[in-house]
């Protein structure tokens, strides 16, 4: 796609005010050539114009000493930008090119990616692991297009991203031909439905208020990718009078928190309920969160759903019963949904047969209530809110920062006689959880030697080589439910959680997003990569190199599109037609994809395939001394689809 | 196809929660052809959610763990005609009732869970 061909002939910007003086007196000399300005990238040579060259010199200054690129740069700088992520284009050259050099390529320094969908998709992943937004820059036409089903995925994951696209505003400001192209009246509007909200200042001071608003309403709950429009001209025209720009300060915010009326009769429902369940989705974003969590838990020794947005809960705690939801959902009397976007979900068993139907999975007088900011900011177009789930009590509030009011409210009112009781009931969860593990363990066994590697040996394997780590598991694609299942996880920084709204190609970048935002951590960074995601997206191991983010790729390589290989077995079971033709479409077979050399040619570590799983562990050590010196290392391992 | 009778779901459920033997699976082992089985577990989509080697796997959820599997022939057929969950029905012309105990067999063949105490080390951490 070609972004950057300019006619040579063709003047872009009018007279700029400001011009350096400098720039003045070549021009008074005489010596500047007849182009006012050089092509900055020609498919073809420029053809000799003699009536140009002869042509007096016009008074049309070439250089100037600030632009408006400068002040954006201050300002981003004010708001602490660690990153910027691109894909280069011209509508935004003026910030790019004062990000390198006023800026100096620090704080924010630019991260250079091979397509916009692995720019947005990093500055999710980073977002997770870091608590604040990445900047992700992009055309405004043909690279928001590119970046879009990435900003979904965030907008649906509740994550804050940063973006800014350029755009050329004034239609006699706009070259011929790719400028015409690459400008809108309104580059937001194909993103705008999963936007928390955007803005095209008309100046720079609107930029500097408009900049800062952004990363307010991005950090505020519900959290959200925004957008800023940036004309061309704003960024690379002098700045006029930078003595009456003001940049706004960040206001420290306050998060909203549930009413403390609703919080004291949650705190009293699940204080009287004999079997209550607490099930976490997007809940922690924090240390905070996760510890908050706990400690109600263990004040009413119950059972916790971590549905695996967020690390909301330890995976191995006694009372995280996630890999047995059904079970306690069948005996909850009471249900406190945290941060949930899918309530009802949790809550039913869906059939996906010719008649669809439901059955719900809890007692029809178990009582329901809901703590988060999903209602806070709901948009109609995409119907990512899911179903409607009428709760007794819903209580509007950020889940984390309510969690420290209703864990000192069911303090106040558990009583002695409530604690024996309540001593018994987690005792009981506690063993059924270690009977599940030990069943796990079993079930984990199962095909032990056998090739291509079970999904249980890989993760056994991964861990054992991890559980000795500072280990931060960024990337599982698919969802394997071993790690949550197997491995011990107290650390909200342990897993990035998923795509949130579950579009491929988000793992590779995501998790490397995940990976540098835990760089200056020391933490080890381990994906469960599938194939399939990272065709998606492949070049981005060449920015996992080229920046020298440490991240281990474990590929799941199944040599598929997997789901969507079982689905079409499904529809073809369902027809009585055989299941002989499914793998048409949904497979990566003929020729296999050697992601090791794929790797290689991206300048990354590799080794593979790896098919026995004998192999693994000494592979995995290999690959960890390689991410341990700082680099990315992927190992292609050959594994079961599931 | 069969209509699911309340006793065939009833056993179907029993042995999904390990409550039956599986009274006459020997004989239905014996009957199939154990090759023939595994090619057919393979080629017909089995593996794609309950892995080759039936160590189980995910679709929706988790599916179930089928190697050296507990379940009743009679059941394991119900199950394969008419799902009792989201998994596709293979009916008789697709799979014959000979294929079905073929796969049986092969299943049957198929090492199952380990003892607790004679998992691999690196799984008891």
């Amino acid at each position: 796609m070609a972004r950057d061909v300019h006619s040579p002939n063709l003047r872009r910007r009018s007279f700029l005010k400001g011009v350096s003086l400098a720039g003045a007196a070549a021009l008074s000399a005489g010596t500047a050539r007849a182009q006012p300005e050089a092509p900055r990238r020609a498919e073809t040579p420029p053809q000799p114009n003699p009536a140009a060259e002869t042509a007096p010199p016009s008074r049309d200054p070439a250089t100037q000493t600030s632009s408006g690129g400068d002040f954006m740069v201050e300002v981003l700088q004010s708001l602490d930008i660690e990153y910027v992520a691109i894909n280069p284009a011209s509508s935004f050259r003026g910030l790019q090119e004062a990000i390198i050099n006023y800026g100096q390529n620090r704080r924010p320094e630019l991260i250079t990616c091979t397509h916009e969908e692995i720019a947005a998709s990093m500055a999710q992943g980073y977002a997770k692991i870091e608590g604040k937004p990445m900047g992700v820059l992009a055309h405004g036409t043909v690279g928001l297009q590119h970046a879009a089903m990435a900003l979904y995925n965030a907008f649906c994951d509740k994550v804050p991203i940063y973006v800014m696209i350029g755009n050329i505003l004034a239609a006699e400001k706009r070259a011929p031909l790719v400028e015409w192209a690459h400008s809108a009246q309104d580059p937001a509007a194909i993103v705008r439905d999963f936007l928390k909200w955007d803005d095209q200042p008309q100046s720079l001071q609107h930029f500097a208020e408009s900049a800062v608003r952004a990363y307010k309403l991005a950090m505020t709950p519900p959290m959200g990718p925004v957008l800023l429009s940036l004309d061309a001209e704003l960024q690379e025209n002098p700045i006029a009078d930078r003595e009456s720009l003001r940049i706004p300060k960040l206001p420290r915010t306050s998060l909203p928190q549930g009413d403390a009326a609703a919080v004291a009769e949650a705190a009293r429902l699940l204080v009287a309920a004999e079997s209550p369940v607490l099930i976490a989705d997007r809940l922690a974003r924090s240390q905070a969160g996760m510890d908050r969590l706990v400690e109600l838990a263990e004040l009413l020794q119950c059972a916790v759903i971590d549905q695996g947005g967020r690390a909301n809960f330890p995976w191995r705690h006694p009372l995280n019963h996630s890999g047995r939801a059904r079970s306690v959902l069948a005996q909850a009397d009471l249900v406190l949904g945290l941060e949930l976007n899918d309530y009802w979900g949790a809550l039913h068993a869906y059939s996906d047969r010719i008649e669809r139907h439901a059955a719900p999975l809890t007692r029809a007088e178990a009582k329901t209530v809901s703590l988060g900011t999903h209602d806070l900011f709901t948009k109609a177009n995409y119907q990512e809110f899911e179903r409607f789930l009428d709760v007794d009590l819903a209580i509007t509030g950020d889940g984390e920062e309510t969690l420290p009011t209703l864990v000192e409210a069911v303090k106040r009112q558990v009583d002695a006689g409530r604690r024996a009781a309540y001593e018994a009931r987690g005792k009981k969860l506690a063993a059924a959880q270690a009977a599940m593990i030990e069943q796990l363990r079993r079930d984990a066994a199962i095909g032990w030697e056998a090739s291509p590697i079970t999904l249980g040996r890989l993760c056994a394997e991964l861990w054992e080589q991890l559980r000795q780590e500072d280990w931060s598991l960024v990337g599982n694609g698919i969802g394997v439910f071993w790690p949550q299942r197997l491995w011990a996880a107290e650390k909200c920084y342990r897993y990035a959680g998923n795509s949130g709204g579950f579009g491929v190609g988000y793992n590779a970048p995501g998790a490397l997003g995940a990976a540098l935002a835990n760089r200056k951590h020391g933490r080890l960074s381990v994906a469960i990569q599938g194939d399939g995601d990272l065709m998606f997206a492949p070049g981005t191991l060449w920015t996992a190199a080229h920046h020298r983010i440490p991240i281990l790729y474990v590929m799941h390589n199944n040599r598929a599109y997997h789901q969507e290989y079982m689905y079409v077995q499904n529809m073809a079971g369902r027809h009585m037609r055989g299941i002989a033709n499914a793998h048409i479409g949904t497979t990566l077979r003929d020729p296999n994809i050697d992601f090791a050399t794929v790797a290689k040619g991206f300048g990354v570590y590799s080794e593979g395939p790896i098919s026995d799983p004998r192999e693994v562990g000494p592979a995995l050590q290999r690959a960890i001394a390689v991410v341990k010196r700082g680099e990315p290392a992927l190992l292609d391992t050959i594994v079961e689809p599931r | 196809m069969r209509i699911v009778s309340r006793l065939a779901a009833a056993v179907l459920v029993a042995a999904l929660l390990g409550l039956v033997t599986p009274a006459g699976s020997q004989d239905q082992a014996a009957a199939g052809d154990v090759g023939n089985g595994r090619r057919l577990y393979l080629a017909d989509g089995c593996f794609s959610c309950h892995g080759r080697v039936g160590q189980g796997g995910q679709y929706y959820g988790p599916t179930p763990a089928l190697a050296h599997s507990e379940l009743p022939f009679d059941a394991f057929e119900q199950q394969l005609r008419e799902p009792a969950n989201n998994m596709p029905a293979y009916v008789d012309s697709v799979l014959s009732e000979q294929e079905v105990a073929d796969i049986y067999a092969y299943l049957r063949t198929l090492p199952g869970r380990s003892d607790i105490k004679d998992l691999p080390a690196i799984l008891t951490h």
